[in-house]
Order: C-alpha cells, then structure tokens, then sequence
C-alpha cells in the first residue's frame, strides 16, 4: 500500500530576533536561529491514526503545519496525497482538513450552520451532498441543537464539536488535529476523542493528531511518534509504546479526611483494579483518580532505555 | 473557475452583512456619522472654492470628481476588502492559517474576512458628487466607474504592501494604517497644488496622484496616452505589491496565540 504522508529529513528553523535594549539593538539586532524540526522522517499509510505526542515547545505543532501547506520547510522533503504540501497548497486543501484547537474558522458573530454553509462553497460542495453530509456529521457530533447558535456564545467544547465537523464538510482523505483537546475539560475531551475515532473508522479518514496529552493517544489512535526537542524518538504501535513505557499508572485518592496519597503502580505486577481494591480496604475514600505517566515522563523512559 | 469564485465572494459579503446587520441601529448611525463626516469636508472646501474661485486651474467641480473616484475607491476597499488591513494581525497571531489551508486565494479568503459597513456612506457621497459635478454623461459614468476601481486597485495595492512588512517585523498594524491616512489625505486635496518635485513624490512615493490627478483629468477630457499610464501605474502597483506579498509568506512564522475569527 503506498503511502498517504511522507516526510523525509524535515527540517524547519526559526529566526528570532534577541530583545535587547539601547539603540545599537535597534540599527543592528542580534538574532537567534532556534531548531523547531530537526532532520525528522517517517511514513503514514491510508487509515493509519498517528497521535504526534511530545512536550510542548517539541515541535509538534510545526510538523503539522508543514504538512497541511502552512509553513514551508527549511530543508527536507515531504508528501501529503502525492502532492508536495507547499507547491500544491490549493490542490491539497480540497483533500485534507485542519482542526487547530488553538483557533477557530468559524465566524464569531454568526450562526455555526451559517460557518458551515461557508465551508461548503469554499469547498465547492454541491448542495444535495453538503446537505446529506451535513446532516450525518450532525447527528454524529450531536449538534442539531447548536446549529443556531453564534458561536460566541459557545462553550470551548461545544466549539470543538463543530470545528470539527467543519472541518469534515468536504469529506477530506487526511485530517490534521492540531491539540483539539486543548482547555477542555476531562468529560468533553472524552466526547471529543470518541468521535474523532469514531468518524475516522467509519470513513476510513486518515489522522494525524498531535496532544501532549497522552490519553489522546490512548483513545484515539493506533500508531505513536513521539518527538521531543524537534527530533523524533520513537515510532511504533500504540501496543508497544503501552506494553513498553504505559506500564505505570499513577492513582491519586483523597481520604475522607481530605488527605491525599499518591501511588504508583506498575500494572505488569499488579492489575489496576487490584491496586483500587486495597486502596479502598485500606483508606476511607472520598475521591480517586487513575492517570498515566506524564509525558515528561514517557519521554525520560524513552531516551533512558535508548542509552 | 469564475463564477465559483464571484457565488462565494457574494456569499461572504452576504455573512458580512448579517454581521453588520446584528445591530441595525449602529449601522445606519455609522453610515449616518460617515455621511456627516464626509459633506461637513466637502463642505468647507466648497466655502474655499467660492471665495477664491480656482485652486491652481482646478474649481469645486473638478473637486466633486475627485471626491466622487476617491470615495467610490475607499468605499470597495473598505466595505469588500478591508481584511487586507487585518493582516498584520493575521500574521502576527496565526489566523493566517485559516486562509491559507482553504483551497480558495488566500489573499482574496484574507482580504473579505472584514468588512466596515459604515463606509456605505463613502458610496453614497461618490455617487452624489459625480452627478453634482457638472461631467455627467453616460460614457462618463462609465468610464468614473472604471476610474474608481483601477483607483481602488491602488489603495488596496498601498495597504497590502504595508501589511506585507509584518512579515519581516512585529507591531506594524498601526504604522500602515497611518501611512495610508496620510496616502488618502494626500489623494484629497487639490491636485494642481503639487508642482516639481511634490508632484514627483505625488505620483510615486505616495502615489495619490493616481486617484486624483489622473481620473479627474480623464473624466474632464478624455486622452488615451493618460488613460494608458493611469492603467499600466495603477495595475503596475497592484502587481507590485501581490510580488511583495507572495515573498514575504515565504517567512511566515504561524504564531499560536489563541484567537477566534
């Protein structure tokens, strides 16, 4: 099967200008050049669900943005489609949709359906099938009663929900999600990676996310490149990567006296529940919670066992 | 191609509207205000024009042409794409990915994302002042419609080239739009009164003279040798600054600062 995305030897660098004070600054600034992207390659099949995890500042974020067209490469090379993302932009755009959940493209002031209908003639859907897919991205995202909506007046995780389902309208083969889950609270994150999973099984659509939240990647996808620093550190299965370096769990409870003890657990020798059970023998529990390691964490783990 | 294109230029403005019109009350006040703003300045040069006569060769009629192409310019910028002025803001937080992973132009998806309905009110004073301006006649009328979009051509030239810098350095929104206040105070003074090397600077530097000098005399009397380099300076312009735009995107950085359209 060939390959959807290609990135080979990527590299993008920035120039930053360094503050300084006086007037010698002013005439002649000083810059810096900071590495975003360094020398990273790898290849996405068809269907493939990519979480692109790393800390922030790795260059997650920069990565996407060359492959969706945005940002042009300091060096390397790259293929979305058979296209080069940055000589084809317009071409590429019909076939790929972007998710930035830093911003929106819907309009502030006016009704979501209003955004939508935009999106469609942008895309040049035609009518009869922007209605029949609108229609199923609705009912999938369950939005009907925000179709009315400006919106302004929505919450961040009702806005996710149609800022994704705008970014579906024209069916695209890729769909880039750039922190989709950013600022959500734990249960619309939860709505949001279902049915991320849920309509990219059910069209087939290719993903590639990036989070620095690893429960994204739990949730949703099936392969994980982690990058850290600009440079890529691991590329594999989500089962390796849980077997390999998810085998911690991190249970937090608070007793009824209001004290909180935090456990670590290694489930290779002793299962979740297992480790839930005793707590609750043990501790009069008022509250409980189980997260994974965080990604500093993972990333440690990684460079560690690569040494 | 075309047609897709003019369907969602309508449709955007169609969104525009519906924006401007969430506030019915504040909108006509707007283009009332811009009305008032407008006829209080030609106004007090038409009290100029009756006591001296003539500025320079020019009298309040040729006053009213130049009236009527430069508001008739403003107004299509400001009304259908004034989104150019935005985009240093565009540039410095990132919105500017929005446009340019949409398959359409993305300076034309940039430039529409705004519009000031108020300047419906420029409109209305250019269309008033060309038919008070004594040149009325068919041909004419459609050779001032010509003139004022070759003009408008021109001023979204100057602001886009001035939007570009923010590419190259930060907090640039200001400085073009101060620039471009002094391109249209310029275009709306007399154009007989710049003579020597103030005409030079009038018909390059800030090359106002293409929406006054130029259009006023072609409208008064027709040659085809300034007709030409009105085109070949207006389109030349506009050229210019797509060239100026195209290269800097090349630096786009994509900041992330988080925002909503």
């Amino acid at each position: 099967m060939h390959n959807i995305i290609e990135a080979c030897n990527l590299t993008k660098k920035f120039r930053l200008k360094k503050t300084g004070k006086g007037l010698k600054n002013l005439f002649k600034p000083q810059y810096k050049t900071v590495v975003a992207v360094n020398n990273i390659s790898f290849a996405i099949k068809p269907g493939e669900r990519v979480a692109f995890i790393g800390p922030n500042g790795a260059g997650k974020s920069t990565t996407i943005k060359m492959l969706s067209s945005i940002l042009y490469p300091t060096s390397g090379e790259a293929r979305v489609l058979g296209m080069i993302p940055w000589s084809n932009r317009r071409r590429l755009a019909y076939d790929i949709g972007t998710v930035f959940g830093q911003r929106s493209q819907l309009w502030y002031h006016l009704p979501v359906q209003d955004s939508f209908a935009l999106m469609g003639k942008i895309y040049n859907v035609p009518e009869i099938a922007f209605k029949k897919r609108l229609s199923r991205l609705v009912r999938l995202f369950e939005i009907r009663d925000l179709l009315n909506s400006p919106t302004r007046s929505l919450s961040l995780g009702q806005r996710m929900r149609c800022e994704i389902v705008a970014s579906l309208i024209h069916n695209p083969k890729v769909l880039f999600l750039d922190e989709p889950t950013i600022g959500l609270d734990i249960t619309a994150k939860a709505i949001i990676r279902n049915l991320i999973r849920q309509q990219a099984l059910e069209e087939e659509t290719t993903l590639l996310l990036t989070s620095h939240d690893t429960d994204d990647m739990e949730k949703v996808c099936d392969r994980v490149i982690v990058i850290n620093k600009g440079k890529l550190i691991f590329d594999d299965s989500l089962t390796t990567l849980c077997d390999s370096y998810l085998n911690k769990k991190y249970l937090e409870i608070t007793t009824e006296s209001g004290e909180k003890i935090r456990k670590v657990i290694d489930t290779r020798q002793i299962p979740v529940k297992k480790a839930l059970d005793e707590l609750v023998q043990t501790y009069h529990v008022a509250d409980l919670t189980v997260e994974n390691p965080p990604m500093e964490e993972i990333i440690k783990e990684i460079y560690n066992r690569g040494d | 191609m075309a047609a897709e294109n003019w369907e969602l230029f309508r449709f955007i403005q169609k969104s525009n509207l519906k924006t401007a019109f969430l506030s019915k009350g504040d909108a006509f006040v707007n283009i009332l205000m811009m009305l008032i703003n407008n006829f209080s300045f030609i106004f007090m040069w038409w009290v100029i024009f009756n006591d001296k006569g003539t500025i320079n060769g020019w009298n309040f009629d040729d006053m009213a042409l130049m009236f009527a192409v430069s508001g008739l310019s403003f107004a299509l910028y400001a009304i259908f794409f004034r989104g150019v002025a935005e985009l240093p803001q565009y540039i410095e937080n990132g919105t500017l990915d929005s446009y340019i992973v949409s398959p359409r132009n993305l300076l034309f998806m940039a430039s529409t994302s705004f519009s000031t309905f108020a300047n419906w009110g420029d409109v209305i004073t250019a269309l008033t002042m060309y038919f008070l301006s004594g040149y009325v006649s068919a041909g004419g009328f459609i050779l001032f419609l010509y003139l004022s979009f070759m003009a408008f051509l021109l001023t979204y030239a100057m602001r886009l080239i001035l939007s570009t810098f923010a590419f190259y350095t930060s907090g640039t929104e200001s400085l073009g739009n101060n620039i471009l206040m002094t391109f249209l105070i310029f275009s709306n003074q007399p154009a007989t009164i710049f003579t020597g090397i103030y005409k030079v600077i009038f018909l390059t530097v800030i090359p106002a003279g293409f929406v006054s000098l130029f259009p006023v005399a072609l409208l008064k009397s027709f040659t085809w040798t300034e007709f030409a380099v009105f085109t070949l300076g207006t389109g030349g312009i506009f050229l210019l600054s797509l060239f100026f735009f195209y290269r800097g995107l090349r630096r786009y950085a994509s900041g992330n600062r988080f925002g909503i359209r």
